[in-house]
């Protein structure tokens, strides 16, 4: 028989289908701290990212059926849970203000740094040089909407260019990132 | 929306950084359109790529979470899981009666080893679990046998050993009854009952090496438990633990024993 730590993350969800607390809490060792990392980079703070982290893991344990093996790993989808709701969160009034003055800052800071971000630092390494690679406002608008949570719209404010371009330069270096991914050997988030 | 401008949208969608009707358009075409949703994944992982970073979560977050757990009761039904086997694919019947009403979105058969390991899944991890002397975990107690006949059938296994855990001199203790084949029992315990929010959770010892094998409650009696078949463990030991349990010891060991 496997031991806890050694079953697979599909098969992890199918004992949280079943109201294993261990299956979840296991889930949560292996994923709690990138859930939680997200988010506080798109919120830039601890407390909203803890209540997005909770609500993540809640989601979890009361739809399993939501994640699909299928369709991607555990922690991709994990992650895109993360990210959708500490956007939402961003977006509400009450972190209006908190954000604005955050841009404020952002347009002086230093250029992209994402190797102290994270955690496997080979994965790192090709991501961001995936990002490196990209052109200069390709990266730009992927940054501010995926980390600042901003609409691809909103980003096209920012920068003063046409919506259309920038749906274009999102989807365009998406897909260049996921091209050098894919010839690094990268392959979505097994964690 | 047609599908190219669907197409267009993917990236900015991948980064949630759709909105309003647009939002509402896309998400209908990608119910219908298989093309548009294996993109999407795709995507989805690259934003997942960039957005993996590790921070040590704060101290005390997954209590949190394990406090929020809805209570469940005798009544709740089995949910749907995740899309592991298809009916009809194997002579592994699905354990859950809902499966076949929700909707399918898989485009590739399980392959008959990805079947059997779904199926022993079902039957491993939830073995991990624990029955709990309460009904938290209800639907684990109907596949046992009921406590006292099945310690009975495990002190009448050859091989069987007992295991006093104490706490090295003072009164409470607790004894465990082991198979060989790793079915083990809580037959009695004197351990004191604990505040609310907290509760007796039930570790195995490999080298220093702690292996949850469940929670016990606040003031445990009986539970069944199954050690994996990999463990070999040195002792058992009792540690009190917030309520839902943790993932790594954090309270004081209250009892412990040798294997």
């Amino acid at each position: 028989m496997p031991r806890i730590d050694e079953v697979s993350d599909a098969q992890l969800v199918t004992s949280i289908a079943r109201y294993s607390e261990v299956a979840l809490a296991e889930a949560y060792r292996r994923h709690g701290g990138a859930v939680f990392g997200l988010a506080k980079r798109v919120l830039n703070n601890p407390t909203d990212a803890e209540d997005v982290t909770q609500e993540v893991f809640l989601r979890l344990w009361n739809q399993p059926d939501r994640f699909d093996p299928d369709r991607g790993s555990l922690r991709s989808f994990l992650l895109a849970q993360a990210h959708g709701r500490a956007v939402d969160a961003v977006r509400s009034s009450s972190s209006r203000r908190a954000r604005e003055a955050r841009d404020a800052l952002r347009t002086a800071e230093s250029p992209y740094d994402m190797q102290r971000e994270v955690w496997d630092l080979a994965v790192a390494d090709q991501v961001a040089s995936a990002m490196g690679e990209l052109p200069e406002e390709e990266r730009r608008a992927i940054e501010l909407a995926y980390f600042d949570g901003h609409t691809y719209r909103e980003v096209a404010q920012l920068l003063d260019q046409p919506e259309g371009t920038v749906k274009s330069r999102i989807r365009n270096g998406m897909r260049r990132m996921r091209a050098v991914l894919a010839d690094a050997g990268v392959r979505g988030v097994d964690a | 929306m047609s599908h190219d401008e669907a197409s267009d949208l993917l990236g900015a969608y991948a980064l949630d950084a759709v909105d309003g009707d647009e939002f509402t358009e896309l998400e209908a075409h990608l119910e219908t359109c298989p093309r548009c949703r294996a993109e999407l994944d795709s995507l989805r992982d690259v934003a997942a790529a960039m957005g993996n970073s590790v921070e040590q979560p704060p101290e005390g977050l997954w209590s949190q979470i394990a406090v929020r757990l809805p209570e469940r009761t005798e009544d709740d039904e089995p949910r749907p899981m995740p899309q592991l086997v298809r009916e009809g694919d194997s002579p592994f019947r699905s354990p859950d009666p809902h499966a076949g009403s929700r909707p399918r979105r898989r485009t590739m058969l399980t392959t008959v080893g990805a079947i059997a390991v779904a199926a022993a899944a079902v039957a491993i991890v939830l073995g991990i679990g624990l029955v709990r002397a309460d009904n938290k975990v209800s639907n684990l107690q109907s596949a046992q046998a009921a406590p006292s006949a099945a310690v009975a059938a495990a002190l009448a296994t050859r091989g069987h050993r007992v295991i006093t855990l104490d706490a090295g001199g003072h009164g409470q203790q607790a004894q465990v009854v082991v198979t060989p084949s790793g079915q083990g029992y809580l037959v009695s315990s004197t351990l004191p009952a604990l505040n609310k929010g907290r509760t007796y959770q039930l570790w195995a010892i490999e080298g220093n090496h702690p292996i949850s094998l469940g929670l016990l409650g606040g003031s445990p009696s009986q539970a069944a438990f199954t050690m994996a078949g990999s463990t070999r463990p040195s002792h058992l030991s009792i540690t009190a633990e917030p309520a839902g349990g943790s993932v790594f010891p954090t309270g004081p060991i209250v009892a412990t024993g040798t294997v």
